[in-house]
């Protein structure tokens, strides 16, 4: 009976052991929240959003993971909180930055809050250009690129700075719906917000406005569904390019100083797209949306053309044929005229 | 019996108008086809060197487009009459000229029409020009436009049904001038001889032939 009690002791010896530091850490970080969490007790600077925390990679881990030496008698002990290095978990990433130019001007935290910081795939193709744009000017920018890029205002306003400053060779077409913002028949459009959207779907999720099956994948017959709807007129679809993966080189690759990089029909991954969904909490997801959904020209994105990429096959081949049209009268008048070329000798 | 009239048919700034236009859209067509070809067709070194090329003539075009229009509307104030067909024209002009073209030209009968300065055209080429001049250079230099101010000009591209259709647009219209080039050039060869309606448009004046079958004739 003493034998048999023993294991089970030191079972739960092991146990208690086990779980205390994840019980401790989770209890750590709500009390963290019970004061950080409330702007007016800790002020707007050390204020966390807690929605917004929750969707970074770094809420996972809990506050203690970053701040370990808090003290029971925080803040009362008055002693100061230690921060750990971003470079102690993304050594990689901080050995890619240091070699950039832009170590010199901007730290991690520069452009990077670690409570709200999203991944790639959790933010709009337009939000990718908030942290650039902390520093460089819109007008800067499309000044300094109209040097040597045709239509720098469009290049700079439709895209990610990432798209061609970045280490990623690879790039994905993201879909977003926008809407018209006003009744004006120039109304500008956004991308539309969540609740909009679940207006729209009533009690079904947002994704089935265009994900007709809920399957979660976009087949080119669902997309053209969604663009010709009555009922979504004053929305529409709208495309950019985003890089595959993130990069903190933010360099310019040689390849994307040549416009037929881009322009070039036939590139494999302007064949990939995804579409972005916002989220209830301002996050995105995305939908992988079938194969050449960019390259339909009357039934795919309407508002996504880019230059000697996304061009219509059967429109080509109608150009042609006018073409050809045109050669008819030339080389038929012209066989019967040299035919006939005895008559007209008087 | 055959006899040398001349004509001054196409006054200066009517010359020059049409020989900017015609490097400009011959400029169009080529560059045109690099933009949208840009792996088949690498015709001016990079693809920037195309766009730019292509946007300048296209500026030029659509500036000598809209000089032309004023100076016929509004200086000449000729534009009806020598654009706009007849009712004689539509009635049998237009059946007469396309007889003469498709038939009588072959058994080597005379041009039913002779042109003057106030009647520079045949029935046929009044209704060409005002499609052409009147739609077709007039859609493809404004859809042009549009293509090269997209971000601020969003609001009229998305009324006209979005850039893609706008572009396919752009694209079979700037097509079908093509196709006309090929037919105004080898029309333009069907005078008396091959070059005679090509020397009025360098130098003004047009050689006309005048026969002398009966003295009724003049």
């Amino acid at each position: 009976m003493k034998n048999a009690s023993k294991p089970r002791f030191m079972w739960l010896c092991i146990l208690l052991v086990l779980l205390f530091p994840l019980g401790a850490l989770a209890m750590d970080s709500e009390e963290c929240q019970g004061c950080h969490g409330d702007i007016d007790s800790v002020g707007e600077d050390l204020y966390i959003n807690e929605a917004a925390y929750g969707h970074t990679a770094h809420s996972g881990m809990g506050c203690m993971a970053c701040h370990e030496e808090v003290s029971d008698e925080h803040p009362d002990d008055g002693a100061s909180i230690s921060a750990s290095s971003c470079s102690d978990c993304h050594e990689e990433v901080e050995t890619e930055y240091m070699a950039s130019a832009h170590a010199e001007n901007a730290t991690c935290g520069d452009c990077h809050n670690p409570h709200t910081a999203l991944g790639l795939a959790d933010v709009s193709g337009h939000d990718m250009n908030q942290q650039c744009s902390n520093c460089h000017e819109n007008t800067d920018v499309v000044e300094s690129h109209a040097d040597w890029l045709p239509q720098a205002d469009l290049h700079v306003a439709k895209l990610p700075c990432i798209s061609c400053h970045t280490g990623s060779e690879d790039y994905v077409i993201i879909l977003h719906i926008i809407q018209k913002e006003s009744e004006a028949a120039f109304g500008d459009f956004e991308i539309s917000k969540h609740q909009d959207l679940q207006a729209l779907a009533g009690d079904k999720k947002v994704q089935s406005l265009v994900d007709l099956n809920s399957d979660n994948f976009i087949s080119l017959a669902e997309l053209r569904t969604f663009n010709r709807n009555p009922d979504y007129k004053s929305m529409r679809l709208q495309a950019t390019m985003t890089p595959k993966e993130a990069s903190h080189s933010v360099k310019t690759l040689d390849n994307r100083w040549d416009c037929s990089f881009c322009h070039t029909s036939g590139t494999e991954n302007m064949q990939t797209s995804f579409l972005a969904l916002p989220n209830d909490e301002g996050t995105f997801s995305r939908i992988e949306v079938e194969e050449g959904a960019v390259l339909h020209a009357l039934t795919g994105t309407p508002d996504f053309y880019m230059m000697g990429t996304t061009r219509s096959a059967s429109l080509n081949i109608i150009g042609l044929l006018i073409i050809i049209g045109g050669t008819l009268m030339p080389i038929g008048h012209g066989t019967l005229r040299f035919l006939t070329r005895k008559n007209r000798k008087h | 019996m055959a006899e040398k009239k001349m004509i001054y048919l196409q006054p200066t700034p009517v010359r020059i108008w049409h020989w900017l236009n015609a490097l400009g859209i011959v400029t169009l067509c080529v560059t045109g086809a690099q933009i949208r070809f840009p792996e088949y067709v690498p015709l001016f070194g990079n693809y920037k060197n195309a766009i730019l090329l292509h946007n300048t003539a296209g500026f030029v075009v659509a500036i000598s487009f809209s000089i032309w229009f004023f100076y016929y509307a509004f200086v000449a104030r000729s534009m009806g009459k020598i654009y706009v067909p007849t009712k004689d024209d539509l009635q049998s002009g237009i059946l007469r000229q396309a007889k003469f073209y498709f038939l009588t030209y072959f058994l080597g009968w005379e041009n039913p029409h002779h042109p003057s300065p106030e009647d520079k055209f045949n029935p046929l080429q009044k209704s060409a020009y005002l499609a052409i001049m009147f739609v077709l250079v007039p859609l493809v230099s404004l859809s042009g436009i549009l293509l090269t101010n997209v971000d601020p000009l969003r609001g009229l591209i998305i009324m006209v049904g979005g850039l893609k259709i706008l572009m396919g647009l752009h694209f079979l219209l700037a097509c079908s001038l093509c196709a006309f080039l090929f037919t105004h050039i080898y029309l333009a060869t069907l005078g008396h001889t091959p070059f005679a309606h090509f020397k009025p448009m360098w130098t003004g004046w047009e050689e006309e032939l005048e026969e002398h079958h009966s003295p009724a004739a003049h």
